[in-house]
């Protein structure tokens, strides 16, 4: 009587506990990536109420809505932790209760598992050993195989691609399209330039094909493994683990020099390397076109143009010369690439050049031109808008053009593009402008910090390093601000960019200006550690790579010192063509765009 | 462990939900965090852990008593379980004895050195009495055992090989500064602490379970502090007996074992001829040192991909990988955000790959000699007339004292 008690005591809590682990599961389920502030409501009443700063109704809604939601999910977490009480009580219960049901049950002599001569058992147990170990290591040495045959298999195509790729640049660029394409392949605003170079690619594709067993090409060089993803590089650091780089080179005779090859249209932005492309734009009073160039040959892979935009002004906005319709460099995460003009127009397209989506995001009233580059955080490209009208700072959904959010701000029109560090444990996109430097959340655009510090016309862009940020504007000042809390560190004013961006190190910060001096200040003081006075105007911004610092004047000399304590010049040479943007760095190469043609360097 | 912990995946609240935009001018206060009082708790800790391995000491070969290991049991599920969420933990202590063995700008604190040292003292001297009931992983699965199913033994042998390829690969990702594994995939601590991987805590669950039917499966099976004790328990001075007087050969202690270490009698008639067995033990002294050497080169060969479980040789094969996912990674994130140089990270990461490529050497060796070691055990052949225990595998549990009907005479 008394252990069917316990029994059924047992049984109905199992039963209980099942229930249990059941809603808990379904609750956990729920909470894992929960994230109640970000739901469509609450988006739109943000948004709305950004854009309505006086309506209290509205701002009272979104904090009552706030409000519910953290209690919401607050109060099922600490359900869930209460839940596992609950749990861990029943499982007392059952434990116990089981325990007394077969308290007086023995465990008496049965039949032997094993044979009754233990040497017969341990003959099974080495078998058994061997089988098992044996299997385990049979098993592994088949993943290891299997993986060197898939990593010969992908250095095969690799190979065999980087051959087509030889080939066709070798072959005359006039060569005549004999195949027809199909309207599909062709997707988008593509030029007739790119409609014909598929084709030829097409012809020549084929004809390889045929001869692939005759062809004796050397093997090409390996995919990079680093990428320069927008504006002075990923995450726009200005830094890059390139190596192998030349400290001097030739347009002229071609030494060290891979390929030049003229661009079609005017732009003052800066090429951006991802994989085998290289991204840049240009524009003119009658199109605006985003290009995409091999990096191993130089050859235009394809075109396309930001045409049929709703918004978009037919006639072209008013911009200074030294700042055009293309000033901004393009910004890409590997899968799309993204490209603003002055007029306003963005555009974005995939790696193979298939137009995804634009938009015109409204002219903007900038008397020099619109020149902030946009900036992508996976699937996020943030936009500057900063102009004589409104300014805001925009997330677009990248691979959509899905508004993911936008926030108004207080400061005047700057130039300046933003960057990206971590603010405490928060990602965020700090961005100068006129009076403050600001740190906005990457997620949502919440204000972190604000530090006003800035005036005048703000063109260059911030930098970071070791956490702290580098905000320097000519007629300003150069201040260092921790990037936990927004405190200023310090502040100078020896030395002033005005268009070039400062890069850092955690020792250093390196800046160039318009009136020819280039400076290293003491990242912890801020004194000038050392000053070289050049007496030549840098636009293009410094950048550290192959643990030197490469900076190219306006007439387009190349500058190069050493990034080490003593920041000593290494070299300077002309390259002989004008330069006003930053270049690229892939591995063991470099990307200059000059006012005249795009051309990469490596050591040869 | 306290020196290095690992973070639950659970995504913190406070990244979902940020601070509220108060227009009102409020100021939040600076948060004040009290220092933790923990090496007062350290001390208590190892109070208690020589209190309750010398009761399970003398309750074991004094009183041969069960229920004193059972309330010991409750003690160390409770007070090292949940009170101290399974962190003063000796099966992880070897990580960090390992650690500061191999690298000399890690301090080991005392206490964690005691918390390591005082169970194969004990049980130098008492056998298993740790695993007993004051380890609170086996505690915890003695308390919900009930059932006594039993496991072929060949398969128990076989399977008590996992435990030290789990050591070798914990002294490994030690030694390399990687990862302490035996923290990382304890499948208990979700349990203690209420929270955690929610893999881990199924794994977990799913042990507790099997402990309702078969015991203690993770001591058996898994644990690599078990296997230190259980070479040190070999030598112990007082070994487990289950009687003091002559073993009346009735078999009821042998079925009680929930860790089926008591064996019977057995007079070694083997069909097999005396010179086969005799050429098979040759053979396998012989293999001894080729399946040492050849553990650790097969071992060694593969250091690189273990390597991966390095943070930095992690972070340098994200950094070069030829695809770039869609959202940085924090370590990343964190790279670029430092200004760490690739030059920098690929020294670290040749010098870690030089010392994986030593420890997973002596890791296969470790599992070589150890996997030689068992044949040749298994191949040998010894003569007993009655139930004996075998202190290697004993737990001291006591179960087997209340099977006895030689206790009376006690």
């Amino acid at each position: 009587m008394k252990k069917g008690i316990y029994r059924n005591i047992a049984l109905v809590t199992t039963a209980f506990a099942v229930a249990v682990i059941t809603m808990m599961g379904v609750s956990w389920w729920q909470m894992r990536k929960a994230t109640p502030l970000k739901t469509e409501v609450m988006e739109t009443l943000r948004q709305l109420s950004d854009t309505n700063a006086d309506n209290e109704t509205l701002a009272e809604q979104v904090r009552e809505l706030d409000l519910l939601s953290r209690k919401a999910y607050f109060t099922q977490e600490s359900q869930l932790k209460k839940g596992g009480w609950i749990l861990c009580a029943m499982a007392a219960v059952i434990a116990f209760s089981l325990r007394m049901y077969y308290k007086d049950t023995k465990q008496l002599p049965d039949k032997d598992l094993d044979p009754i001569d233990e040497w017969l058992t341990k003959s099974r147990a080495r078998r058994y050993l061997g089988w098992g170990v044996g299997a385990i290591v049979a098993i592994g040495l088949i993943v290891v195989t299997m993986n060197g045959v898939k990593e010969r298999k992908l250095a095969e195509v690799n190979r065999s691609t980087g051959q087509q790729v030889n080939k066709l640049a070798d072959d005359s660029p006039e060569s005549e399209p004999t195949t027809e394409l199909s309207s599909d392949s062709l997707e988008g605003d593509r030029s007739t330039d790119q409609q014909a170079g598929r084709l030829a690619d097409q012809q020549k594709s084929d004809s390889l094909e045929e001869k692939s067993d005759s062809l004796k090409v050397p093997a090409p060089p390996p995919l990079p493994k680093l990428t320069w993803n927008g504006f002075r590089g990923t995450g726009s650091t200005g830094r890059s683990a390139a190596r192998g780089l030349p400290t001097s080179w030739n347009l002229g005779n071609g030494k060290n020099i891979l390929w030049q090859t003229p661009v079609p249209r005017h732009g003052y932005n800066s090429p951006v390397i991802h994989g085998r492309n290289i991204f840049i734009t240009g524009a003119d009073s009658e199109k605006r076109e985003l290009y995409c160039f091999d990096l191993w040959t130089g050859e235009l892979l394809w075109t396309v143009a930001a045409t049929g935009i709703t918004g978009s002004p037919a006639q072209m906005p008013d911009v200074s010369a030294d700042t055009g319709l293309a000033a901004s460099t393009v910004a890409t995460n590997g899968k799309q690439v993204c490209a603003i003009f002055a007029t306003g127009d963005i555009l974005c397209t995939d790696m193979e050049g298939r137009r995804l989506w634009a938009k015109n995001l409204g002219v903007p009233d900038n008397h020099y031109g619109f020149a902030s580059s946009p900036l992508m955080y996976g699937n996020t490209l943030i936009i500057q808008y900063d102009n004589n009208d409104a300014s805001r700072l925009i997330a677009l959904s990248a691979s959509s053009g899905r508004e993911l959010w936008s926030k108004s701000r207080k400061d005047k029109i700057a130039w300046s593009s933003p960057i990206l560090a971590k603010v405490g444990s928060q990602q965020a996109v700090i961005v100068m402008g006129n009076p403050a430097v600001t740190a906005y959340k990457v997620s949502d655009g919440e204000e972190l910090w604000r530090v006003e510090c800035l005036s005048g016309e703000v063109g260059a862009s911030p930098c970071t390093a070791d956490g702290i940020i580098y905000a320097a504007s000519e007629y300003a000042t150069c201040v260092a601000i921790r990037a936990a809390d927004g405190e200023t560190l310090w502040e100078a004013g020896d030395c002033l960019p005005e268009c070039s961006s400062p890069v850092a190190t955690k020792d250093k910060l390196y800046v160039a200006t318009s009136y020819g001096a280039v400076c290293a200040y003491d990242a912890a003081t801020g004194e000038v550690v050392k000053q070289h006075e050049l007496t030549t105007p840098f636009y293009s911004s410094p950048v550290i790579a192959d643990g030197k610092v490469w900076i190219f004047s306006n007439s387009g000399k190349c500058y190069i010192f050493s990034a080490g304590k003593d920041f000593r010049l290494i070299t300077s040479f002309d390259t002989g063509e004008q330069t006003f943007a930053t270049p690229a760095f892939s591995d063991s190469m470099m990307v200059v765009r000059s006012d005249k043609s795009l051309y990469a360097i490596k050591k040869k | 462990m306290p020196e290095i912990s690992f973070a639950a995946t659970i995504l913190p609240a406070v990244a979902r939900f940020p601070k509220p935009d108060f227009t009102s001018g409020y100021q939040y206060p600076t948060i004040v965090h009290s220092v933790p009082w923990e090496t007062f708790w350290s001390w208590v800790d190892i109070g208690l852990l020589v209190v309750m391995m010398s009761l399970v000491a003398w309750a074991v070969h004094r009183r041969r008593s069960r229920g004193v290991v059972v309330g010991v049991s409750i003690v160390s599920v409770l007070y090292f379980g949940f009170f101290r969420t399974g962190c003063v933990c000796s099966v992880g202590s070897i990580q960090n004895v390992v650690l500061a063995l191999t690298d000399s700008g890690y301090r080991l604190p005392i206490t964690v050195l005691l918390i390591f040292l005082l169970p194969l003292i004990f049980a130098l001297f008492f056998g298993r009495v740790f695993c007993a009931g004051v380890c609170p992983m086996g505690a915890l699965q003695e308390l919900v055992n009930v059932r006594g199913w039993r496991l072929s033994r060949a398969v128990s042998w076989a399977l008590g090989f996992i435990p030290w390829v789990y050591l070798a690969f914990a002294i490994l990702y030690a030694a390399t500064r990687s990862q302490f594994i035996i923290c990382r995939f304890d499948p208990f601590v979700g349990i203690f602490r209420m929270g955690g991987d929610m893999g881990i805590i199924i794994f977990g669950v799913l042990l507790l379970i099997l402990s309702v039917f078969v015991g203690r499966p993770f001591c058996r099976f898994l644990c690599p502090y078990g296997v230190l004790l259980g070479v040190v328990s070999r030598v112990a001075r007082r070994k487990v007996e289950v009687t003091d007087s002559k073993c009346i050969n009735c078999r009821l202690c042998h079925h009680a074992c929930p860790v089926d270490a008591i064996r019977q009698p057995n007079e070694a008639k083997v069909a097999e001829r005396r010179t086969t067995g005799a050429r098979r033990v040759a053979l396998y002294l012989l293999l001894l040192p080729l399946l040492t050497v050849g553990g650790g080169l097969l071992l060694q060969s593969q250091s690189d991909t273990l390597s991966m479980a390095h943070r930095d040789v992690w972070l340098y094969a994200q950094l070069t990988a030829d695809e770039q996912p869609d959202v940085l990674t924090a370590e990343v994130e964190a790279f670029h955000e430092m200004g760490r140089s690739m030059d920098e990270l690929e020294a670290s990461v040749q010098e870690v790959k030089k010392s994986y490529r030593l420890w997973s050497a002596l890791a296969g060796g470790l599992i070589g000699f150890v996997l030689g070691c068992k044949l040749i055990r298994l191949s040998l052949k010894r003569t007993r007339n009655t139930y004996e225990v075998e202190p290697s595998a004993c737990v001291a549990c006591g179960k087997c004292f209340n099977y006895c009907p030689l206790k009376s005479q006690l």
